[in-house]
């Protein structure tokens, strides 16, 4: 009789780790806070006023809003991954964040054929996520208008990355046309960040991908079916249309959200789900989904502290550093033993 | 045998079906099959075999005719009924890392878990239990994906017995396997129909093995569809109309073309 092998060793040292992760950003960044202070902020003795402000305001919401991209960005990677059968699928392989780009891109490249430009006022947060999740959800919207007519899913995987190409030279097209103003706040929206995000807008996002998460848990079965073929999955009975469509919009509400709000993040999606499938050696997505979940906020939050620059003013584009942790993973894992 | 048989007794019966997708590819097909009988399909390669099986498993969709499994119509089945009637064995599975023989089999129970897929006890011990009959047993934790083709067959069977169906399909089940691996997997299929009241059609290019070992053969000829039991087709001259090719004959002493 074969006894269920646990894995509370793995996923507790994986949380630890993730708290640990989270104290560290907290205490750094342009000021060092002490470690005291921050328990005494939460606590709530004595504190000075400037540092709470700098707790709550600040530092808190920027975590939150890392833990909650990293997340919802790894599982929705882990799904396209399965559904796809292929190793370098990522959230955004359907054109969900050409859609988005396409999105503010009109926006701001839009406003600014009309002499209006939009530069850092709070309209322009609030009308740039808007835009942005317009523009991932017509592009789910499409492909979910046509991938009733593919027999399997790899048409439709052609299908995503040339409707992600088209909006990707429309794009380009805006951008030559446009004013180096408005040029500009399109390239840092690219960058990503996830600073700046007010209180309504992180529960906004956190709604959104706490409905996402709970369609993705709901597919677990269907992606375990589906490890071992489309064909083998109908046999079994899997609804496949339904299933897709189930994934895909989790995907819309996971990855357009994060899209939205933090612009394009990449690699995380591609990178984390590797990396749970080679800590945790299982393919049971029962396994896999909540271990990616975890270790997606994990590095999401610890590239965060990474680009805050601990010390400096400044900081560098979270993409810059995604990248950077992403793309040596993708290459070792991918190269080395490639788990789909 | 046949004669005492009632019309009841039949759990699959084909009628004047035909198969393809945007096109039809063969048609008129007129069969059927009663509990532990095991079935051989033969035919030349692309005839359509498979989109038969496939078309029966309830994966494609055919152009016109009849295919009931226990008196009603595949299409009528919602999605995970059919599959408590009818098991899909691919002939070659695609293989996922890391994913455990037990997992792999686990799958199956598809219709009977809750929506997490949780096991019940006694899947459990089914599981298990299917394993050492496929001669299996103690591989429940080793990774699925580094069986040898012969192992992962027996895996596939396994994975068809616990889905506990009446009916197994298998696509060329033998196909990539050395001889000995070949007479293996035909015992244990031949096992299962008589021990555990199971129908296997199953299709193959072994015509020496189907002829010895099969209840009846479905001969899916290049001028017509062709049932019945090993004997009779080869009085019938059945398997003289299998290929295009008129110059390949069908030997009735050595069971083989010449």
């Amino acid at each position: 009789m074969r006894t269920k092998r646990s894995y509370i060793k793995e996923y507790s040292v994986i949380f630890v780790s993730l708290v640990i992760i989270i104290t560290i950003n907290l205490i750094l960044g342009s000021i060092l806070l002490p470690f005291k202070d921050i328990v005494s902020a939460f606590t709530g003795t004595d504190t000075p006023q400037y540092i709470k402000d700098i707790i709550f305001t600040f530092r808190i919401p920027k975590v939150i809003t890392a833990l909650l991209a990293g997340a919802a960005l790894s599982v929705c990677g882990l799904q396209m991954q399965t559904l796809f059968r292929n190793p370098l699928a990522d959230p955004f392989i359907l054109g969900i964040s050409s859609g988005a780009g396409l999105g503010v891109a009109l926006l701001v490249m839009g406003f600014s054929a009309f002499g209006i430009s939009l530069s850092s006022s709070l309209f322009s947060t609030i009308g740039i996520a808007t835009s942005a999740w317009l523009g991932a959800l017509s592009v789910t919207l499409i492909i979910l208008m046509v991938s009733a007519r593919f027999r399997d899913s790899i048409s439709l995987l052609i299908f995503g990355i040339m409707l992600g190409s088209v909006v990707g030279a429309v794009i380009s097209l805006l951008q030559y046309f446009s004013s180096s103003s408005a040029l500009k706040v399109f390239v840092l929206w690219t960058m990503g960040s996830f600073a700046g995000l007010s209180q309504t807008q992180i529960w906004v996002m956190f709604i959104l991908i706490l409905t996402g998460m709970a369609m993705s848990l709901y597919s677990i079965k269907d992606l375990n079916a589906l490890l071992m073929g489309e064909s083998y999955a109908k046999s079994l009975g899997v609804n496949l249309e339904r299933t897709r469509r189930r994934i895909l919009i989790a995907t819309t509400l996971l990855a357009g959200s994060v899209t939205a709000f933090c612009g394009p993040i990449g690699f995380i999606g591609i990178a984390v789900p590797h990396i749970a499938r080679m800590l945790f050696r299982n393919a049971d997505h029962k396994v896999l989904m909540p271990a990616t979940a975890l270790l997606g906020a994990s590095i999401m939050v610890f590239a965060d502290t990474v680009a805050q620059l601990p010390g400096q003013s400044g900081v560098i584009p979270i993409n810059t550093v995604s990248a950077l942790i992403g793309v040596p993973v993708i290459l070792f894992v991918i190269l080395k033993n490639r788990f789909i | 045998m046949e004669s005492y048989k009632t019309i009841e007794d039949r759990i699959l019966v084909l009628e004047s079906l035909s198969l393809g997708y945007d096109k039809v590819i063969y048609s008129n097909i007129n069969a059927h099959a009663n509990s532990s009988e095991m079935i051989a399909i033969v035919g030349a390669n692309g005839i359509g075999k498979s989109s038969l099986l496939k078309s029966i498993s309830g994966i494609n969709t055919y152009p016109s005719g009849k295919i009931k499994v226990l008196n009603s119509c595949v299409e009528n089945y919602p999605a995970g009924r059919l599959a408590q009637q009818v098991s899909f064995v691919p002939s070659q599975s695609p293989r996922a890392k890391n994913l455990s023989v037990f997992d792999m089999v686990a799958t199956s129970c598809y219709n009977r878990t809750n929506w997490l897929g949780t096991l019940r006890k006694r899947d459990w011990e089914l599981i298990t239990s299917t394993l050492a009959l496929v001669g299996l047993e103690g591989f429940e934790n080793r990774d699925s994906s580094g069986l040898s083709d012969g192992e992962f067959q027996r895996a596939a069977i396994a994975r068809s017995l616990v889905q506990n169906s009446r009916i197994i399909l298998m696509d060329e089940p033998t196909a990539f396997l050395d001889i000995a691996n070949r007479i293996h997997i035909t015992k244990l299929l031949k096992n299962i129909t008589r021990e555990e009241n199971k129908t296997i059609i199953f299709s193959t290019h072994d015509l020496l093995q189907a002829l010895k070992l099969c209840d009846k053969i479905w001969v899916m000829g290049h001028s017509g569809f062709y049932e019945g039991t090993p004997n009779d087709l080869i009085e019938r001259g059945a398997f003289d109309m299998m290929f295009k090719d008129s110059s390949l004959k069908f030997d009735r002493e050595l069971f083989t073309f010449i």
